[in-house]
């Protein structure tokens, strides 16, 4: 508070003529001294806009990039012309349509992978009591702490090079630069936390409303399919969310285990490096094909906010 | 979401198809218990079994044999902690990589683990910082606070290799938005993509603007469970504002802190996908994670080394791991918590 006193004080010196404002000035500073809840008010707004202007710049900076005419390296703050000819651009110098399908699809395929099979895994979890329980589920957290770099080295050669898995059986040659490269690593990968997200969501279903189920017929699987499931809908929807997003934004699987070419493949990860290294003077496009990549997500998380956010602390909370 | 239709109607649809179907429900049902845990946990295990644990162990193993530089082989024999400790101490064993310290000196593992350290460290600190505010900023009761949330979320769901365009195009040498102004001021070189410095600054701030978000979801989460009772005993009592924040919600909200900040450190000492996609690239900034890559994909392969280098990035976040559980359960038990 003293500080605003001071700031005001400076200002009566500087322009003593301005009556009027000097009043409000004063005016001002006495209300929020009188009342500092306002000015705190005032603080967090303005704080809150410095911070969003922060994250929301650089995004702004891609936009102003895109709209910059081809070959334009001085690219200015506010553009000078609307020119939206990149992002027609994007798909025809490059094969983009492809890289966005087929990250699109490594997520989607992802996803389904780890719900069905999380599943499973969560309802074993969250309402089965059996020998090795603890054991089982402290391996599963274990294993996400470790970074992807540790499990790379072999799966890489075991794709790549022949290399036995386990030590019994050679996967097929060249299965690098198929889907399932990238798939495989990012199942296991992603796999622990919807476990745990739909290990919690499951373990809350009343047992009455199984039972029930069961006593109408249904087979063990069947009321895990057709009753469990859909009662824990919102659990569902947030471990699948989470999991998409984790694969099409993730960068070390989706670039070291695949190819450069968009018919081999390769995710956006290559599709938007493919504008870096080819074009080095076409910023314009590195910027569009980014925005366009940018959409999906952003889709979701306009759709899906409240899920991430409930999704996040849920599991990732409970430990 | 796939939901199997229900036994009845498969039964008049396919004869063929559900007499399988139903054998195996029939199956299942007189299983015990710790069977069908078993079961169901198989598909799971199974995938995880071959691409998680396999890799894991097999990485472990090879680091204990010899790099094979030439020839089919890519592995030698057994050579017990060699590679660790010429990684450790030699002074620079690959002459294609100088990174950090152009005289060679220092070991190339030593300067990959203090790059890494100090980028955890770093990053970690001011998304903690950053993340207490955006949480602040969408918990507090507004119009437009469901547009506001979005807007500090959409960050931490874009791709990495679109936030490192990003801070490419803001530092791309000579017309970066950025790249002139802050040369000018004498802070970064004229191509900052390309100098230690620079590059590790440019890193270390990209990783904070993607990832701020997540910290402060996760704070969030600790400050929504925060009873709003005692909000009110503290207006009740004239708190200031500070006091409510020192005395309710920092003591409250540190279990969650903690766990957020262990999960980021977590992120950050893995760091890799950043330093390549904003053009910095390995020889600049040299991660941990970056020997792996570069041992294996480099000029020379060094399977033995690069296993070795993974090897120790899992131990480094072992040991962060437990600092961080040490912290907690000491902090609880200070604060009467437990």
């Amino acid at each position: 508070m003293s500080i605003d006193a001071q700031d005001h004080d400076d200002a009566e010196t500087l322009d003593d003529q301005d009556e009027e404002s000097k009043n409000r000035v004063q005016a001002w500073a006495a209300d929020w001294i009188r009342n500092p809840q306002k000015a705190y008010a005032v603080m967090g707004v303005f704080m809150g806009g410095v911070l969003l202007a922060t994250t929301l710049f650089p995004l702004y900076w891609l936009f102003a990039v895109a709209m910059a005419p081809p070959g334009q390296t001085n690219i200015p703050l506010i553009p000078t012309e609307i020119d939206l000819y990149a992002f027609v651009d994007i798909f025809q110098q490059v094969p983009f349509a492809r890289y966005m399908f087929n990250s699109l699809f490594y997520a989607t395929t992802v996803t389904v992978v780890v719900i069905i099979v999380a599943s499973l895994a969560g309802y074993a979890f969250g309402r089965l009591n059996f020998r090795g329980k603890l054991p089982l589920l402290f391996s599963l957290l274990v294993l996400s702490w470790f970074p992807p770099a540790t499990l790379f080295l072999p799966l890489f050669r075991a794709f790549n090079q022949q290399v036995k898995m386990l030590g019994l059986f050679m996967l097929p040659a060249e299965i690098y630069g198929t889907p399932g490269a990238v798939i495989a690593p990012l199942s296991a990968f992603t796999m622990p936390l919807a476990v745990f997200i739909l290990m919690t969501f499951y373990a809350q279903i009343p047992d009455g409303l199984e039972d029930a189920a069961r006593v109408e017929g249904s087979t063990r699987i069947g009321a895990l399919f057709r009753v469990i499931m859909p009662l824990s809908a919102p659990g569902v929807a947030t471990a699948g969310i989470l999991t998409f997003i984790t694969v099409y934004t993730e960068f070390f699987f989706s670039f070291l285990m695949t190819g450069d070419a968009a018919s081999e493949w390769a995710p956006i990860v290559n599709g938007v490096l493919a504008f870096q290294s080819r074009y080095t003077v076409r910023y314009d496009l590195q910027a569009a094909a980014s925005l366009v990549a940018i959409v999906p997500v952003a889709i979701l998380v306009v759709l899906a906010q409240d899920k991430i956010v409930s999704g996040l602390t849920q599991g990732a909370l409970k430990e | 979401m796939e939901v199997p239709r229900p036994m009845g109607v498969e039964r008049t649809q396919s004869a063929g198809r559900s007499s399988i179907v139903s054998r195996l429900a029939t199956w299942t049902e007189n299983l015990s218990e710790q069977t069908y845990a078993l079961l169901l946990l198989a598909p799971g295990f199974l995938i995880l079994l071959l691409f998680a644990f396999w890799p894991l162990a097999s990485s472990f193993r090879m680091s204990f044999f010899e790099d094979v530089i030439v020839g089919p082989e890519s592995l030698g024999g057994f050579v017990g902690l060699e590679n660790y400790v010429s990684l450790l101490t030699d002074s620079n064993p690959f002459a294609t990589l100088t990174f950090l310290d152009p005289a060679m000196e220092t070991p190339i593992l030593q300067q990959a683990l203090i790059l890494t350290l100090l980028f955890a460290i770093i990053s970690v600190a001011g998304e903690t910082l950053l993340g207490f505010a955006y949480a602040m900023l969408m918990k507090a009761e507004y119009r437009g606070q469901r547009l506001v949330r979005v807007l500090i979320i959409i960050p931490w769901a874009i791709p990495i290799v679109i936030q490192g365009m990003i801070f490419f195009l803001l530092f791309r040498p000579g017309y970066g938005l950025l790249t002139g102004p802050l040369h000018q001021l004498g802070i970064f070189s004229q191509l900052p993509l390309g100098d230690a410095f620079s590059g590790f600054v440019i890193v270390t701030v990209a990783d904070i603007w993607k990832t701020s978000a997540f910290m402060a979801l996760l704070i969030l989460a600790g400050m929504e469970s925060v009873n709003q009772d005692l909000y009110e005993v503290a207006d009740v009592m004239g708190a200031s504002t500070w006091q409510r924040f020192r005395y309710i919600t920092f003591p409250l909200v540190f279990p969650a802190l903690m766990v957020a900040m262990l999960f980021r450190t977590m992120g950050a000492l893995r760091v890799y996908g950043i330093i390549e996609s904003t053009g910095v690239g390995c020889s600049t900034v040299p991660s941990m994670t970056c020997l792996v890559t570069e041992f294996t994909f480099g000029s020379t392969t060094l399977y033995g080394s690069a296993a070795a280098v993974s090897v120790l990035i899992a131990i480094t976040v072992g040991v962060f791991i437990s600092v961080y559980l040490l912290f907690i359960r000491y902090s609880n038990q200070s604060l009467g918590l437990t």
